[in-house]
């Protein structure tokens, strides 16, 4: 145990002092708060207009349409304001568009020009409006867009045509303006949850924000720590470590020293984001703050040492097992890709963390560190899943680092070649 | 009781035999060379010694007691490859270093600092080793092993890569550590180094041992049937019927006498006959050196290999038809 200190003392003490800390410790929140405001800023160019010309004899209908859209997105916009929160959901009113329509008169070649003027990119669409043939019937029409353009856009058009219609069927049969206004006035569902969180928002955005920290910083120590172990092979050092030292203790320490400067730099960032906590964030208009709870606070760092100890113990086999760093980056998808296959999933658990594919993922080992935090944070789970999910965790780092330290014992001494699979269980039968 | 002790030890790599049969003992208080060419298992025994690896089948025994790596504490090693962190101060590193072998930081400092003094690196101490030279790299290394004031020194090739001046340093101080009773045990291809250096050698070739015991038993073992010459003249004298081989260099030549009972005197008649047409300022006798030694026992036990040494001209001239 002196000796697995000892290292590990080196290791934190030494890495510390680098430049390669400073710069990540200040680097990383700049490229996530960067990252945040590039995705706001997207999000508010993707609200530009589209343009869309109505073909029409009936002037009165398509000037109708117009004031019936405008309207609509004002009251939208008003909705916004008092739910005074920003939509991070794809499926958010945000990500609609503000509809511009054009009236034309048709004419024979009109239907040619459309077309043209469609290719060319003056409209995004056309609708196409063909009066009704007999009385009491309704005009058909025709909506021609280039490509396959958001379907919230026909949507919207057909919403809106339909209350215009309406409401010129309202106002035939005698009833006053205001009167069919309020008939057709839309209805309003104020959505409510039982969460835990007042501001479901905000907490999305503090989980994702700390998912994306545990993801980053566990590929990035535990690629430091198949780097070092590949360091130390070819520096030699590490015949000289093995002449007093366990290979074992080498690796122990060396995983615990990577990780608490890991645990610094995170505690860093959790203490400079708490400091920030009581001025509010904001960004694009919308409101967010940090909405954490200390139970949260508790279980990421449970979860993030669970998912380093994991990760860190495949890095140190992998850095046991090669040579240098181009053969590293052959093999590293091992730890890359389970890593990114929860990053990937982030969207669509982050609004369901109680669903099915969430619950067994959450319980998988490789997965466990970052969507049971997730889940913890967000969602529902039972306590058995929490529990079986750390158990079956900690069993299996167990595992690896029993398995890591044999493949470690022998690879740091077989220099020159790759070793086979079939070495590679050969080794673990010997040691 | 012996310091190191291996008994029968064999390690096999994948396909390679890398030490067959191995047996030799270290006394305490004794130099120790482990002789053989590049790639002869030197490197290989040397790693079972210290635990890094495992004998297949034989074993090793350290002060007396079969290995257990508590005997670590005791043992200093400078590895052939030399291993240490580029990026760390030489004095970190030291202590670092001497942390691991069980002796407390500041104890390694002042060690640390007292073996630079000694070794005239104290300006190193500060630097990261990255900014030192290749000589003094090793230097530190050297010190590195000897932090915790070991009982058994081992080292592999400690001389390889070194100057002449700082060779000789750490032959002197490797003497006197000799003096003070400890055991050391290096390993080299460089033969001449060992004759002055060590009290035992043992010599191996391609995984076992050719040769093993004291420098004085060894040597004895064989007649003194070389000869130095340094001359000034005609080299016709060369040629004498008792000469078997000979090497040419400008102004001088080393010759092996053919095998005879009465040696001695075939040498003064060589003497003699050479003194007729040259003019000598350095004549001398001794027994073959380790490297020619060493050549003869692997020749003995692979008739494959080819005769080092020149073959012999048609004799002419006077004396030398006697």
């Amino acid at each position: 145990m002196r000796n697995v200190w000892i290292i590990a003392h080196r290791e934190y003490s030494e890495r510390i002092r680098t430049r390669g800390f400073l710069i990540t410790t200040i680097l990383i929140p700049v490229i996530m708060v960067g990252f945040a405001a590039g995705s706001i800023f997207l999000g508010t160019k993707g609200d530009s207009a589209i343009r869309i010309a109505a073909v029409s004899s009936d002037t009165q209908l398509t000037l109708d349409l117009q004031a019936e859209l405008e309207r609509q997105q004002d009251q939208k916009e008003q909705s916004d304001a008092e739910a005074g929160a920003t939509q991070l959901t794809p499926s958010s009113p945000r990500h609609q568009h503000r509809i511009v329509i054009d009236a034309i008169d048709p004419s024979p070649a009109t239907r040619a020009r459309m077309d043209e003027d469609l290719d060319s990119g003056e409209f995004d669409g056309y609708l196409w409006i063909t009066p009704a043939s007999a009385p009491g019937s309704r005009p058909t029409f025709t909506f021609t867009s280039r490509g396959a353009g958001p379907s919230s856009v026909k949507n919207t058009l057909a919403s809106a045509l339909s209350r215009v219609l309406q409401r010129e069927q309202l106002t035939h049969r005698g009833i006053v303006a205001a009167e069919a206004e309020s008939i057709l006035q839309p209805v309003q569902i104020i959505s409510s949850h039982r969460a835990r969180h007042e501001d479901v928002e905000s907490a999305q955005f503090s989980v994702s924000v700390l998912f994306f920290v545990m993801y980053m910083v566990i590929m990035l120590y535990g690629m430091n720590v198949a780097r070092s172990i590949i360091d130390e092979k070819t520096s030699r050092i590490f015949e000289v470590l093995l002449a007093t030292i366990r290979p074992e203790a080498m690796m122990a320490g060396k995983i615990i020293g990577v990780g608490s400067l890991g645990l610094t730099q995170v505690g860093i960032w959790l203490t400079a984001a708490s400091l920030l906590a009581g001025t509010a964030m904001h960004f694009g208009g919308g409101e967010l703050h940090i909405a954490l709870t200390l139970a949260q606070v508790v279980f990421f760092f449970v979860f993030f040492i669970l998912g380093y100890l994991f990760y860190a113990s495949i890095a140190a086999a992998l850095g046991a097992m090669t040579n240098s760093e181009q053969e590293l980056q052959q093999l590293n998808m091992f730890l890359v890709l389970p890593l990114l296959v929860c990053f990937v999933l982030l969207g669509s658990l982050l609004t369901a963390p109680d669903s099915t594919l969430a619950r067994v993922l959450a319980l998988i080992p490789p997965f466990t560190p970052l969507l049971m935090y997730l889940r913890v944070s967000l969602g529902h789970p039972r306590p058995w899943e929490v529990a079986l999910s750390l158990v079956l965790t900690s069993a299996s780092i167990c595992a690896i680092i029993w398995v890591t330290s044999r493949v470690y014992r022998i690879g740091v001494l077989m220099y020159g070649k790759r070793p086979t699979i079939p070495e590679i269980l050969r080794w673990l039968k010997y040691s | 009781m012996p310091i190191v002790q291996l008994d029968h030890v064999r390690k096999v790599y994948d396909t390679k035999v890398a030490v067959e049969d191995l047996s030799f003992t270290v006394e305490p208080g004794t130099m120790f060379g482990l002789l053989g060419p590049n790639g002869s298992g030197k490197t290989s025994s040397i790693r079972m010694m210290i635990g890094i690896t495992v004998p297949d089948s034989g074993s090793v025994s350290i002060f007396g007691k079969p290995f257990s790596r508590k005997a670590l504490a005791r043992i200093g090693y400078l590895p052939e490859e030399r291993g240490l962190y580029k990026k760390m101060k030489v004095l970190d590193q030291l202590i670092f270093l001497g942390r691991l072998h069980y002796i407390t930081a500041s104890a390694a400092e002042q060690k640390a600092r007292a073996w630079c003094e000694k070794l005239q690196i104290s300006e190193a101490l500060h630097k990261k080793t990255e900014d030192l030279s290749k000589g003094m790299q090793q230097k530190i290394q050297f010190i590195a092993s000897l932090l915790h004031d070991p009982d058994l020194i081992i080292m592999d090739e400690p001389f390889s890569g070194l100057d002449p001046v700082n060779a000789a340093l750490l032959m002197d101080t490797l003497l006197d550590l000799r003096h003070e009773g400890k055991a050391i045990l290096f390993s080299t291809h460089r033969m001449d180094q060992v004759e002055k250096l060590c009290d035992h050698i043992a010599l191996i070739d391609r995984g076992r041992l050719v040769l093993s015991g004291s420098m004085r038993e060894i040597k004895s073992m064989y007649p003194r049937n070389r000869i130095h010459i340094t001359f000034e003249g005609d080299d016709a004298f060369l040629h004498h019927p008792t000469v078997e081989s000979l090497k040419r260099f400008p102004g001088q030549a080393e010759i092996t006498l053919r095998p005879s009972p009465t040696l001695a005197g075939d040498a003064q008649a060589f003497l003699l006959c050479a003194l007729q047409s040259a003019r000598v300022t350095h004549f001398e006798v001794t027994e073959p050196t380790l490297e020619e030694i060493f050549i003869e026992k692997v020749k003995e036990s692979s008739p494959e290999n080819i005769a080092l040494t020149a073959e012999i001209e048609e004799p002419v001239g006077s004396c030398l038809d006697a």
